[in-house]
């Protein structure tokens, strides 16, 4: 009776996915009409909830359902599989799941995606999907981008702000809450960056660098922004991780900050300066528009493999908080932003800046040929060079600039 | 309360709530109990589905199709269940060999890590150069003796020493997945588990000759590790029905004294059984990785544990498992499918409803095992 019974209800399970498999058949057929920003389907696979608060999938989400908005797709265009682990066949799974949904682009925000992803992008059947993801290195040359941003140059300007602050309280000592060092081009580049934009400005500036070994863990952001301020008299607290915690450790100790990933104004009124910030909404507007407006198969051609920075105001800085800023914080900073915007130049290449005040007040910058030297005397461009590009971009960048003190 | 009111009474006194065993339900209203536990936990699902502006039916109805409905590329749907169900059935009817015993192996997910791990680690080293068959077996043979021998940690000192085998399990679980971290997270020139192109640590995609073949049928990829996996339920069926080891196996779940006097060596079956059930279920990782084509630290997608919820709601039953282990994989399968549909649906919540529908099936499991008698004339009888 109860073998009876279990092949009964397999049987009746076999059926119902029968059934089922020939309906899908003619609805999938449908979809073949031309694409428009009302009918595109966009996917997400996540590293943590769309319904988080704050901290990293909260931005992407974020920059996801604003761009839609801006671009007037319905909001239940959009599929997300959450959660997803950086692991090979959960991020497979997840593209399955997302492209049987008949999604036409699917971003990827997690790092470890990058090899699911590309191999999605080259079969066959998902030939018509564009596939993009950020932080990676991989793409090809028709459906699969990768997207970044070029924080660095956000960094270099929370750089000259706590350059300038440390100036002003004659304390040459910075810190730097980092999530990683130089295992990373994304830690290092950024740390790399804030210490030039410091050294800019004083160039006795000394950035002391904790790393805490994790993207996120409050705790540990807060130890260790609390040992710089005992271990070196640190003045400014800046970091790379995703809570306020060494900001709210900077404004009880009574020193200042630059927080990272949203205006941290708002956690310390009186002692956060500025905050490097990303608008994903930017590069998403841009990515789904490509998606809708040529084949997948034009996509990397359209779009390429985005570095957005100042330039698309795809990273910025946070408005400067008068309350805790330097006198001339707002104009150098302002300067320099036209610097890079303009494409004239880079952070990490052989042109030191610097800033003279003419008896009128008006500040203008001084550009200097000099070497980029490592923290270990390793000559990475010689003076006059270009910016090395490749070094953050492709992910190779493994070494401090002079000025960086790691524990 | 009870206790003192019984000293003081010389007469034996009945409690308020008795829970008394129940015998065998018929199947028919077996059934009926469990259908009525799910439906009531989708009634349950359904206020908080609604509550969160969801249509309720329509999740449902993509769940229980698992999304085969409407769906660009169905044959995906069904790929994708058969590499949720496939590791399901295989660990738990392994882990329901060791359960028979009365063996609380909860160490199904450090089992599953340490076949992954050696199979990963045989595919990196022989991948590139062995013939795919011979990758592929010395992967599975390697996977499965490196977790039987795992396993057999906590029956051996369980044997020789009398620990707690639950407990041995448990922790051994976690020294796996400490130790699959490790190996995920350490750059070093000896890691041969990592990719050698990217700066930050992630685990390499297997050389082609060590992923699982697949039987092309249409679009559709037959995954030859399902056909093995009912292959090895059908053995072990047989085995458990029809052969002396299967037989000394269940004496031993009955009474460890009657297997002794009957002169069985009942530490050499506990060590025997415990081996096979790991056995089985490092193979079970080892497939699992060969068809994900990588390893990582999640590998094990909770399946020792769900494996023991269905071992135990299939009363251990090696056909029921079957049964169980394609049901409880269609729950979390369309589940997933469903959260996609609707962005304010998340894991989270997918995983809540999920949760509802187990634990209401198990409280009902509970019921069909045993009565509760509510006794309200009690009171008066004293007074």
């Amino acid at each position: 009776m109860k073998k009876l019974l279990s092949m009964l209800l397999a049987l009746a399970m076999l059926l119902t996915c029968m059934v089922a498999f020939s309906a899908c058949g003619d609805e999938a057929a449908n979809n073949s009409g031309e694409l428009t920003l009302e009918n595109v389907k966009v996917g997400a696979i996540y590293i943590t909830s769309q319904n988080d608060t704050a901290g990293y999938t909260f931005a992407h989400h974020n920059g996801i359902t604003t761009a839609m908005e801006k671009l007037g797709i319905p909001a239940e265009n959009l599929y997300i599989v959450d959660n997803v682990a950086e692991d090979d066949t959960a991020v497979s799974n997840a593209i399955d799941t997302l492209a049987g949904k008949g999604c036409n682009i699917i971003f990827g925000i997690s790092f470890g995606y990058l090899n699911a992803m590309n191999d999605a992008a080259a079969k066959e059947e998902y030939a018509n999907i564009a596939f993009s993801h950020a932080t990676g290195y991989l793409a090809n040359e028709t459906n699969f981008n990768n997207y970044f941003g070029r924080i660095y140059q956000a960094r270099y300007l929370a750089g000259i702000a706590a350059g300038l602050k440390s100036l002003e309280l004659g304390n040459d000592a910075l810190g730097y809450v980092a999530a990683y060092g130089t295992e990373y081009a994304e830690t290092c580049s950024g740390i790399n960056a804030f210490t030039m934009g410091a050294l800019s400005v004083n160039p006795n500036a000394q950035v002391y660098v904790k790393t805490i070994n994790a993207w996120a863990d409050e705790t540990m952001e807060k130890q260790a922004a609390e040992s710089l301020i005992n271990t070196y008299n640190v003045c400014v607290i800046a970091q790379h991780c995703d809570s306020a915690q060494p900001q709210l450790v900077a404004a009880n100790a009574g020193v200042f900050g630059c927080g990272y990933n949203s205006d941290m104004t708002e956690q310390a009124p009186t002692s956060h300066i500025t905050a490097p910030i990303w608008n994903w909404d930017v590069y998403y507007a841009e990515a789904i528009k490509a998606a809708v407006n040529a084949p997948a198969s034009e996509f990397v051609n359209n779009i390429g493999i985005y570095y957005g920075g100042l330039k698309e105001g795809f990273v910025d800085i946070s408005p400067i908080n008068a309350a805790a800023a330097s006198e001339g914080t707002e104009e150098i900073v302002s300067l320099v932003k036209d610097l890079i915007i303009s494409g004239e130049w880079d952070v990490f290449s052989g042109v030191k800046l610097s800033y003279t005040q003419d008896a009128d007040g008006n500040w203008t910058i001084v550009k200097t040929d000099a070497d980029l030297v490592t923290n270990t005397g390793e000559v990475i461009v010689t003076a006059g060079g270009a910016s090395v590009d490749d070094g953050v971009i492709k992910g190779s960048m493994n070494y401090y600039v002079a000025g960086v003190v790691a524990e | 309360m009870n206790k003192t009111a019984a000293n003081t009474h010389s007469h034996v006194k009945e409690p308020l709530i008795r829970i008394v065993k129940r015998d065998g339900l018929k199947l028919s209203k077996l059934v009926l109990v469990y259908v009525g536990a799910i439906l009531l936990a989708m009634i349950i699902g359904c206020i908080l589905l609604a509550s969160m502006g969801v249509n309720p039916f329509k999740f449902y109805e993509k769940m229980l199709t698992i999304g085969v409905v409407g769906n660009a590329f169905p044959y995906k749907c069904f790929e994708g269940y058969i590499k949720l169900f496939t590791p399901l059935l295989i660990v738990s009817v392994a882990l329901s060999l060791a359960f028979r015993m009365k063996f609380w192996n909860v160490g199904g997910e450090g089992q599953f890590i340490v076949g992954a791990l050696v199979a990963g680690w045989i595919s990196a080293i022989i991948g590139e150069s062995a013939p795919s068959f011979l990758v592929l077996i010395l992967m599975s043979l390697g996977g499965a003796i490196a977790a039987g021998f795992y396993g057999s940690i906590a029956s051996v000192l369980k044997v020789k020493f009398g620990t707690n085998e639950t407990l041995m399990t448990l922790m051994l679980n976690y020294i796996a997945l400490y130790l699959i971290m490790f190996f995920g997270e350490t750059k070093a020139d000896w890691n041969i588990l990592l990719n050698e192109d990217s700066a930050r640590p992630i685990f390499k995609t297997f050389f082609e000759n060590a992923w699982m073949p697949v039987i092309k049928i249409g679009s559709f990829s037959l995954n030859i590790s399902l056909i093995i996996a009912f292959v090895i339920t059908a053995l072990i069926f047989v085995y458990l029905k029809k052969t002396k080891q299967g037989y000394e196996l269940s004496v031993v779940g009955d009474s460890i004294s009657t297997a002794n006097y009957a002169g069985m060596k009942t530490g050499r079956i506990i060590i025997r059984t415990v081996f096979i059930s790991a056995f089985l279920i490092g193979l079970a990782g080892a497939f699992y990785v060969s068809t994900a084509h990588s390893l990582s630290t999640s590998v094990t997608n909770d399946v020792g544990w769900t494996g023991v919820i269905v071992a135990w709601l299939s009363k251990l039953n090696t056909l029921a498992i079957v049964v169980t282990s394609a049901l409880i994989s269609i729950l979390r399968y369309g589940c997933t499918q469903a959260a996609a549909e609707f962005a304010s649906v998340d894991s989270h919540f997918a995983d809540l409803l999920q949760g509802i529908i187990l634990f209401s099936v198990l409280a009902c499991d509970f019921l069909t095992r045993f009565k509760v008698i509510i006794n309200l004339k009690r009171r008066k009888s004293h007074e």
